[in-house]
Order: structure tokens, then sequence, then C-alpha cells
């Protein structure tokens, strides 16, 4: 590709040029250049990172304009303080609600490249589980930055968070942030001590019923919230029979806003399905209902998991309000 | 239909051809995501040719010279390579629907790309390898399907199509879902057809490859006419059929692995152009070969150029836009040679 893109583009200008020469000869017999020549940058101080991939990335030492193809690092950016320095989103960045006022780059898996490098970024944060090598290694081709990470637990979810800082130049940022998350997760980890998990059914998608597989990022937060998949196989997003349901008899059935736009009606619709009305969980009414964020590898993420471990262990919560951000308990007869 | 071809007539369709191309190629470097103004392409082009793309802005240069100008690249050597596949298998079967897409062989190439990422990843060419052989046993295996009593049936062919191309597309979904690759992230989205994605092989070598294709079914087009006529017939008039339809078949299947290795699979353009540049200059093989590798190229630019900018910064799959005209093409084509 490097070796014959000069040729490549000369012949585009060659061919092109001749026929668009012929019936208007000297027209552009010198024609000016369509911009001057972009002047040499003032000296940049530039830091050299290796990336959750293995790559070694060269970036500003205080990267000015960044871009996200990821809705989990669009909102990492903001929590470190920096969506003042985010130019460019996915169509599928919905948190906070001011990234949507963001540049859209499309979506995770085909983003449109021209529309990347017109908003010039000094990075690109890619994430491996949402965006495609493919999209990493073009923009490396067209000598774009790009810092892939890779978390696949909530502990990597907390480093990962850490490391951006230091990558985007907001080191104290995110070692605070850092922080703040490890101490509640042993918070957490504390109040859970000595209960056995919840035996739960996670419903990822309802028409096929989509559960997850135990090597995900999903279900390593289930495990943080006090809960433990009865999925077992070792496919990541298995499609589910219910008699495989029917046979593990789940205590909890947990539901995320995002896969669900109406987790209510997601509910209703289980409860008249056959079989189903039979599971003990129905019965009793046993539904958690948590916010997209349990499935983004995003600060936000504690939230949620703070959020599901309330609905599953309330008696771990005795006197703990309710937290800020997260939606009310939603367990009991639904 | 049937004028006589002179060497005059083919010069002077592939010549208008070619300046529709350079248009349709020029326009689709001007819009996008950015637009340039006509004047500023003209001098970005000036500048590129003369070898002094320093002078060029550098974000012109890289959105137009190592964004936009690839992919019209790919799109014009995918194009050209699934019409004159398209034309080949039309003739090759003597069925006017035949179509890489239609008759599974494209599904064909997309299960052999996927194998050979399962397998053979690290293998430099092992997709296109893979894609091609996908191809050729596509199409022998349709071939088989498509024969009663010793003699090819179109509708036969076409429901022995179908059914290979679903078959496949049920491997192939079987293959996504037990595989728990992330490299097979995006397969779905690349089988419909998509040009998103610069392709890893350098275009020289595609060129190469589609040249090399194109040339070798072009020196069976005398043949060609004269099979459209019968093979018991064209045998008689002493043709070597045997060698002829082993030549179009290899081709047309190094013409579809090779467009399918990089863009997936991308309908019915090899069914859609070939009918009309046979609507427009006639049927003769001589002449309907080259200008419809160039249509193929017009018709693949114009709808890539839809898909990237109809609902921008958003893309289409370009798949989706060819399916989108073709489809109905085909039923009408259909219903016509049924009444």
């Amino acid at each position: 590709m490097k070796r014959n893109s000069n040729a490549t583009r000369a012949a585009a200008g060659w061919i092109l040029l001749a026929t668009l020469a012929a019936p208007q000869s000297g027209a552009q017999a010198s024609p000016p250049a369509p911009t001057t020549p972009v002047p040499a940058k003032a000296v940049e101080r530039f830091v050299e990172f290796h990336d959750d991939l293995g790559r070694l990335v060269r970036i500003p030492a205080v990267p000015q304009r960044i871009v996200s193809l990821a809705p989990s690092l669009t909102e990492t950016v903001f929590a470190l303080e920096l969506g003042g320095r985010l130019s460019g989103v996915t169509d599928f960045c919905d948190y906070p609600p001011e990234a949507r006022t963001r540049a859209r780059v499309g979506g995770p898996i085909n983003p449109n490249l021209e529309q990347i490098v017109s908003l010039r970024p000094d990075v690109v944060l890619a994430t491996k589980a949402l965006n495609r090598p493919e999209t990493v290694e073009a923009l490396d081709r067209l000598g774009i930055p790009v810092y892939t990470t890779d978390p696949r637990t909530v502990e990597d979810v907390v480093s990962s968070t850490r490391r951006l800082g230091e990558v985007l130049g907001a080191r104290s940022q995110g070692e605070s942030l850092a922080a703040a998350m490890e101490q509640r997760l042993a918070e957490l980890a504390r109040r859970l001590a000595g209960r056995p998990p919840r035996r739960v059914f996670f419903v990822v998608w309802l028409d096929p019923i989509i559960s997850t597989g135990p090597h995900t990022f999903l279900a390593d937060a289930l495990r943080h919230a006090g809960a433990e998949s009865v999925v077992s196989v070792t496919q990541d997003w298995p499609q589910i029979n219910i008699e495989e349901v029917l046979r593990q008899n789940p205590e909890y059935l947990v539901f995320a806003g995002a896969h669900q736009d109406d987790p209510q009606g997601a509910i209703d619709t289980l409860k008249k399905r056959p079989g189903w009305s039979s599971l003990d969980a129905v019965r009793e009414g046993h539904f958690a209902v948590v916010s997209d964020a349990l499935d983004r590898p995003a600060p936000r993420l504690l939230d949620a998991i703070e959020d599901l471990a309330r609905q599953l262990h309330p008696n771990a919560f005795p006197h703990a309000p309710a937290p800020p951000g997260g939606a009310a308990p939603r367990r009991g007869q639904l | 239909m049937m004028r006589a071809l002179t060497p005059r007539r083919l010069l002077l369709t592939c010549t208008a051809l070619l300046g529709v191309l350079l248009l349709v190629v020029f326009f689709s470097l001007k819009f996008g995501t950015r637009s340039i103004s006509v004047y500023d392409l003209v001098a970005l082009l000036f500048h590129a040719a003369t070898g002094r793309t320093d002078l060029v802005s550098s974000d012109f240069r890289l959105i137009i010279l190592d964004i936009r100008w690839p992919r019209i690249l790919l799109a014009m050597i995918v194009g050209a390579s699934l019409s004159v596949a398209g034309a080949s298998f039309q003739a090759l079967l003597r069925n006017p629907l035949a179509d890489p897409y239609v008759l599974g062989v494209s599904s064909g190439a997309a299960l052999g790309s996927i194998l050979s990422l399962i397998w053979a990843a690290q293998l430099p060419g092992a997709t296109p390898f893979g894609a091609f052989a996908g191809a050729l046993a596509a199409t022998a295996a349709v071939y088989f399907l498509g024969r009663r009593g010793g003699e090819l049936d179109s509708y036969a062919l076409l429901l022995g199509g179908i059914i290979t191309a679903s078959f496949l597309s049920a491997l192939i979904m079987f293959l996504m879902t037990t595989i728990s690759g992330r490299e097979l992230r995006g397969m779905a989205f690349w089988l419909m057809g998509d040009l998103s994605t610069p392709s890893p092989v350098s275009p020289g070598w595609l060129l190469l490859v589609l040249v090399l294709g194109v040339a070798a079914i072009y020196t069976t087009a005398a043949d060609l006419n004269l099979l459209l006529g019968g093979e018991q017939e064209a045998m008689h008039l002493g043709v070597d059929v045997v060698r002829v339809k082993f030549v179009v078949y290899l081709g047309a299947s190094v013409l579809t692995g090779l467009a399918v290795s990089v863009s997936g699979a991308i309908g019915y353009v090899g069914l859609i152009v070939p009918h009309l540049v046979r609507l427009l200059f006639g049927s003769d093989y001589r002449l309907l070969i080259p200008a419809t590798a160039l249509g193929g190229a017009i018709a693949v630019v114009l709808a890539d150029t839809l898909a990237r900018t109809l609902v921008s910064p958003t893309q289409l799959p370009v798949g989706a836009m060819t399916a989108l005209v073709g489809a109905p093409v085909f039923i009408y084509l259909l219903r016509r040679r049924m009444t």
C-alpha cells in the first residue's frame, strides 16, 4: 500500500487532469495552490505510550483534539473533565448529554475516516471490544495516532481510567478518579463479604434471548455486584434456550436499560411467554433493572454495579442512602 | 440489435465510457464529508500529477488523496471485476439472470475468505486465495445443481444458485456464532458488501489480477458469441467448447474472488451492468466485455459515493445501495422473460 500510494496518486492526478485540461486548455496553466502550505507547527512536546494492544503510540503531551470511537471512552474523557477537548464522538455516544453536541464520526464499527481526519485529532481513542483492527490500521496509515484500550474486567476499567488520564495529559484527574473507584469497589466488597452470590440470568437481548458468557466484561461486573450468571457456555453472547433457563432456575432476572428500551415492557413480555411464568424469579417478582452503564467499561459503571448490588442484596445496605445517580431499587412485585 | 462491430465502434464506445467514468470519479473525489471546490480539486490533482503534494494542504491531501482516492480505486476494481464476472457467467450458463451474487458464487467466496481467516490468518494472500477457491467450488456446485437431463435448465440453475447461497450463508452464520474470535468482528457488515475498509492488498496487485482475468476472458469473446447460440452449434462451427468454458469459469471465479476478498458480497452489479450495456451497445462479447468492465466501475463508484454521502457522516454499506436498485431490476428482467 505504502509503496504504491505515490504512484497511484500521480496516476489519479494525471488521468483526471488529462481529461479536464482538454476542453479548457490554458485555463490552468499555472494553478495556484489550493491553500498555502501548512506552516511548521510550534515545537510541541510528544510522549510515547504502549497501548493495550502493545502498539507504540506517539502523541502530544497534552492532546488538544481528541476523537473517541466508543461510548465508554467518551464517558471516560468527560469523567476526566477533559470533555472540552473532545472534538469527535460516535453516533452511539449518548452520555453525558453534552457528548451529543460534538461532531459525529459515524458508528464504532465503520467510522467515517474522512470525518475523523477533518477533525485533525491529536489522538483517536479506540477500544478493542467495539472497534475493528482495520479501522486502527487505516488511521495508522494516515498518520493519526490511535490509542486502543482493552479492559476486560472491572479492575481493568479502573487501571484503564488511570492510564487514560496519563495519556491525555491529565495524570492527577486520572489518579483521583481511579482512587475513588477503587475505594467504592473496596466498600462494596466489604458490604457483600460473606454473602453468597445471587444466581442471576442476565437478559442482554429479548428477541432472541441472548445472555452473557462467563468471560465478558459484563459477567465480571455482575460478580462485583454480588451476582453470578447461571450461563456457563464458552461463547461471549450466547443465544439461550428457555429450557436451559428453567433447568438453572435463577434467583433473579436482570435487565439493562440500553438493550431494552422499555425494561418494564420486556418483563411483561417475558412473563406471558410459556415456560417463563414457572420460573421462581418470575413468580416471586425477582427482577432487577439497572442502567445500561453496567455494560460500559467507563467510570459510571460503579453506579450501576452499586445499584444492582442494592437490588440483589438489600440487607447489605441497611442504612445507606440511595446512590445519587443510580435508579431507585425496583425490586419487588412488578 | 447485433450491429457489425468495427474497431472504430469499439474504440468510440470505450472512449465514451472512459469519459463518463472519469467524470464520475472526479465528482466522487469532490463530494464527501468535506466538499472541495472544483477549482481546488483541479489544482490538487495537478500537484498530485506533478508529484508536488507538498503544495497541497495536508487536510485535503489526507482526505482526497489518501482516503477518497484509494476507496474510489477499489470501487472501480471491484465494479469491473463483478460486472465482467456477471457477463461471463451469463454466457457460461447461457442464462441472462446469472450474477455472482444471485448464483451463490459470492457467498462461496465469502465463506472461503472466512475459512482462510480462521485457519491461515497469518499467511499473506490467504484471504484472496480462499475467496477464489470458494468461488470455484460454489460455481461448480451450482453448475451441477442446474443440470437436468444433461442440459442446463434455466430455472433449476437459478434455484440451485439461491439454495447454494442460503446454504452457504447458514454455514457462515454458524461459523460466526460458534467461533468466539474478535477478529471476525464487523464480518456481518462486510458480508453486506462494504468498501469503507481500505484493502490490505496493494491496489497494484488487485489491478494486475483484474487485467489478467479480464484479458483471459476476452480471448474467448468471439467464441462466447457463438456459444450463446447453443453448445452443439458452436462445436460444429469449430469452437473448442471445453477450453472456452474452462477459461471463462476460471476467469469469472478469479474476478469474483478478487472482488469479494476486498469488499464482501456486493450484489446485483454483475446482473444490471451487463444488461444495461447490452441494451445500449448490443450483445457482441468483443464489445460487451470491455464496456461492461468500464460500466461496472462507473456503477460501483456511483453507488459507493451515494453510500458514503447520503447519511454522512454515517456510512451505508455499498451492497445495500446496489441491492436497492438491483433487486427490482432483477424482478423486472425475470418477469419479462416469463411473459
